[in-house]
């Protein structure tokens, strides 16, 4: 167990150092910089600015220095906003991303399981036939579409919540439905199905036979083996609402770490790029690993000491 | 061991939770806060007296995102310099009729030879932490606008300053400039040239001055609420980064009886559709109009169109076949119709461009440069396809070589390339391939002139039209086209040496007849501002060329 979870720390560090790398790669290989303005810059305060960010430096000396900003995890000032630290940005950014992720996944799962359950048991009934419509419905219809119906709908036709911004729990409610609605009706179909299959086990027929309430049988046989699919693909999940709050933050006006990610790259503020996709990744990768380890202790068949699962 | 990792993952719940918790505590307490303040704020305004018992007067604005730097030298772009406006005062001010009016400074001398600026500050300019506004303050800040270290990318404009340039390039050195702080409220200027529109130059956010004590004591001091000082008609309040700032009225602005509002609000919404909705629902009061509804809102009652001083245009690159040859320039640029590109696709109120220089710059006898070098490109099909077959001739081409249109990469930009690609095929029988890049990149290879033909646009920084002009002489990085004419070089210069206004004029009016002979750009559009505001809302000032002033707004 033990090595199994050193090996995955190692593997992690080696996609984090690929990741990192190639990121570098990609940023110094497009065309433009920081300091390109429609504007004539004088040449002496050109070579000035290019200096302070080391940006005249060969690159080799210039990937080094990314290292080691990684490394003592401090990626010096942005370039676009010279006041600000990456870190700076990092922290004021990240909680509020995090927290309308975590809420959404919260969302996304509860919701997602009750309706998959529902659907299951009223199998090819009317409850059955709503959810899953809704279901496909939540898949199909991508979030930021999601969003601007909800807030035309909900904000500006009914004044039930305000439009955007990020100042109190009514602000979150919105947000929160559009990007979590399409893992929710992911998660409600792989339940309905995992659900079915397991229904039909000879244990669980066993489990009526002893005379169990049906509420037992279902949280405590049926659920238990319905969720392993669930858990497998909430990497995935994570890794889509990730990226899905760069759009809902934008939509939302919600000051996340979405806005520093897309537009460093436009702006070509090196600093902030590498540090948003260390973190990123650093994040996601993290999060894999506890989905991994969270599923090894719900399933005792899968054995960690065996190679690793994915 | 299988307990253990369960527990641990139960702990990363809980904090998982916790974190959300504390994130909407956090987001309780602001209202909280605000209430507070403003509290105390009705309390310190109590001379004000009648209008005051409705409450504040709050106006809700959206800056779209977060100003880059409210340090006056580094934050050259809208985001920062238009709530930057309403912090700061320069020596002079915009007034009603676009013209600098005194501010900072009640008064000035200008030497005989329009080289010398002697300003007399108001005794009166504080800043908000109570320090007198002194000449020295102008000089720390100008110094800083020109220093190489400081990096500004508005240092440019400092360039009238004697020595200016040269500081900026590293081969002088501060002692040089001809900045003199006189006495505590006398400001000496000394120019390289005379400069007729220099009291309009000092308008613009990069020479507001610094309160010097402040800025040594914490070169910081413009990141935070909390260590602003301001010496406009407000004060920053408070600054959430990347969310809102508040700004209320500043009791120690000179002029503070004039200012009605008690707070401005800025939201920072980027996307246009919600910022539209929250002017709907009236978290806004003032709100831009979102493209697909141009249509349905631009005549409405509360929508105010101003003019913006600037031009949308297309380089030709005069290095690459076939835009070397003069008449094949003209002929594009009659192939296209402006009037429908600002009519139907551009829309939104925006006028055609026939001339480069946008209207509104009023000459010394009062007549408008426009007005007075009339249209000198217009729409001519015909007249097109004659010059285009004469240049083909003088080239020796059977055929026209391939011709790349090359634009950034933005909605409209490619309704109006897809509209000129159509025109041109239409009205001369040529066939463009149209080609979009990102801007950085595209603006990259515009400079490297690695384009053929390749969208543009150009914004006044101060309002004279040798702004515009000086950017297409040889040595210009604006130039862009690889156009190069000893007579226009020539003019421009004159234009720069010329002490007679009156002559200046005159000699501007020729450069741009010659450009309009030569085409090296195909000028399309003039810009305007175009705003919907609630009922009530009034004296916002949108100027053609500086930045919006909510000094005297007022909403009721």
């Amino acid at each position: 167990m033990l090595r199994y979870i050193l090996k995955r720390l190692l593997i992690m560090l080696v996609t984090l150092w690929i990741i990192v790398t190639l990121t570098f790669v990609l940023m110094v290989s497009i065309p433009g910089s920081p300091f390109n303005s429609e504007r004539a810059t004088n040449e002496a305060v050109q070579a000035n600015l290019e200096a302070h960010y080391n940006l005249d430096e060969p690159y080799h000396i210039q990937y080094m220095l990314y290292l080691k900003s990684i490394v003592t995890f401090d990626f010096g000032p942005s370039i676009k906003q010279p006041n600000q630290t990456v870190n700076d940005l990092l922290g004021r950014g990240f909680p509020v991303s995090f927290e309308l992720g975590m809420v959404s996944i919260i969302f996304a799962v509860i919701s997602g399981i009750v309706l998959g359950i529902l659907a299951a048991l009223k199998h090819n009934g009317m409850i059955d036939y709503l959810a899953m419509t809704f279901a496909v419905l939540g898949i199909s219809i991508p979030n930021f579409v999601l969003a601007t119906m909800l807030i035309q709908q909900l904000a500006v036709n009914v004044e039930i919540f305000p439009v955007a911004t990020w100042d109190s729990p009514a602000h979150m409610i919105l947000p929160v439905i559009a990007l979590g609605t399409t893992p929710m009706a992911i998660i409600a179909r792989l339940t309905r199905s995992t659900m079915l299959e397991v229904l039909t086990q000879d244990y669980i027929k066993m489990a009526r036979a002893k005379g169990l309430s049906p509420w037992k049988i279902i949280v405590k046989h049926a659920l238990r083996n319905a969720l392993m699919p669930v858990v497998t693909i909430m990497g995935t999940l994570l890794a889509g609402i990730l990226t899905g709050t760069f759009v809902i933050e934008e939509i939302f006006a919600i000051p996340g770490m979405g806005q520093y990610f897309v537009e460093s790259i436009n702006q070509r503020d090196y600093p902030v790029i590498m540090g948003t996709t260390v973190f990123y990744s650093a994040f996601l990768i993290v999060m894999l690993f506890l989905v991994d380890i969270a599923y090894g202790i719900l399933d005792p068949r899968i054995k960690m000491n065996s190679k690793g699962g994915d | 061991m299988k307990k253990l990792l369960a527990s641990l993952l139960l702990v990363l719940m809980v904090m998982v939770l916790a974190a959300c918790t504390t994130g909407s505590d956090a987001g309780q307490e602001e209202p909280a806060d605000d209430n507070e303040a403003e509290a105390t704020e009705n309390g310190s305004n109590e001379s004000d007296g009648t209008e005051e018992a409705s409450g504040e007067n709050v106006l809700y604005l959206n800056n779209g995102e977060e100003p880059t730097s409210f340090n006056p030298p580094i934050g050259f772009d809208e985001v920062s310099w238009l709530p930057l406006n309403q912090l700061m005062e320069g020596l002079t001010r915009l007034g009603e009729d676009h013209t600098p009016q005194p501010a900072m400074a009640e008064e000035w001398e200008v030497s005989d030879d329009g080289t010398v600026y002697t300003f007399h500050l108001r005794e009166d300019a504080n800043w908000s932490n109570g320090d007198p506004v002194t000449a020295q303050d102008f000089v720390f800040a100008w110094e800083q606008l020109l220093n190489p270290e400081t990096g500004s990318p508005a240092a440019f404009l400092g360039y009238f300053i004697k020595g200016g340039e040269a500081y900026n390039s590293g081969e002088g050195s501060a002692e040089d400039l001809g900045l003199t702080a006189v006495d505590e409220k006398t400001f000496e200027v000394e120019l390289e040239s005379p400069t007729g529109f220099f009291l309009h130059v000092v308008t613009n956010p990069a020479f507001f001055p610094i309160n010097h004590q402040v800025a040594e004591e914490n070169p910081e001091w413009h990141a935070e609420a909390e260590s602003f000082v301001a010496n406009g008609p407000f004060l920053l309040e408070s600054w959430a980064h990347d969310s809102e700032m508040v700004f209320a009225k500043n009791p120690e602005y000179w002029d503070a009886d004039a200012v009605s509002l008690d707070k401005i609000h800025w939201a920072m919404v980027n996307d246009t559709n919600t910022q539209y909705q929250m002017f709907e629902t009236g978290e806004l009061d003032i709100g831009a109009i979102p493209p697909e509804l141009s249509d349905q809102l631009i005549d409405g009652e509360n929508v105010t169109i101003d003019p913006l001083g600037g031009l949308e245009f297309y380089r030709f690159n005069v290095t690459e076949e076939p835009f070397q040859n003069k008449k094949i320039r003209q002929a594009f640029a009659l192939a296209i119709n402006q009037g429908d590109i600002a009519e139907y696709v551009v829309k939104n109120g925006v006028e055609p461009a026939y001339g480069f220089v946008s209207p509104g710059f009023i000459s010394p006898s009062g007549e408008d440069f426009r007005e007075v070098n009339g249209d000198l490109v217009g729409f001519d099909a015909e007249q097109a396809q004659q010059l285009l077959q004469e240049g083909m001739e003088e080239e020796g081409y059977d055929e026209l070589p391939p011709i790349t249109l090359s634009y950034n990469t933005a909605d409209l930009n490619k309704s109006i390339a897809e509209t000129m690609q159509s025109m041109l095929s239409e009205n001369l029988g040529v066939e463009v391939t149209l080609e979009n890049t990102e801007w950085n990149v595209f603006l990259e290879d515009q400079k490297n002139l690695q384009h053929q033909f390749s969208r543009s646009s150009f914004l006044f920084d101060y309002a004279d039209p040798v702004n515009f002009l000086e950017s297409f002489t040889t040595e210009s990085s604006m130039n862009r086209t690889g156009w190069s004419n000893e007579e226009y070089d020539q003019l421009i210069a004159d234009i720069k040496a010329e002490t007679n206004e009156e002559a200046r004029w005159e000699l501007m009016y020729e450069a741009e007849k010659l450009l309009a002979e030569e085409m090296p750009i195909l000028p399309l559009r003039y810009y305007n501002q175009v705003f919907i505001q609630q009922e009530g809302v009034s004296g916002v000032l949108r100027h053609p060329v500086g930045y919006a002033d909510f000094k005297h707004a007022e909403k009721q």
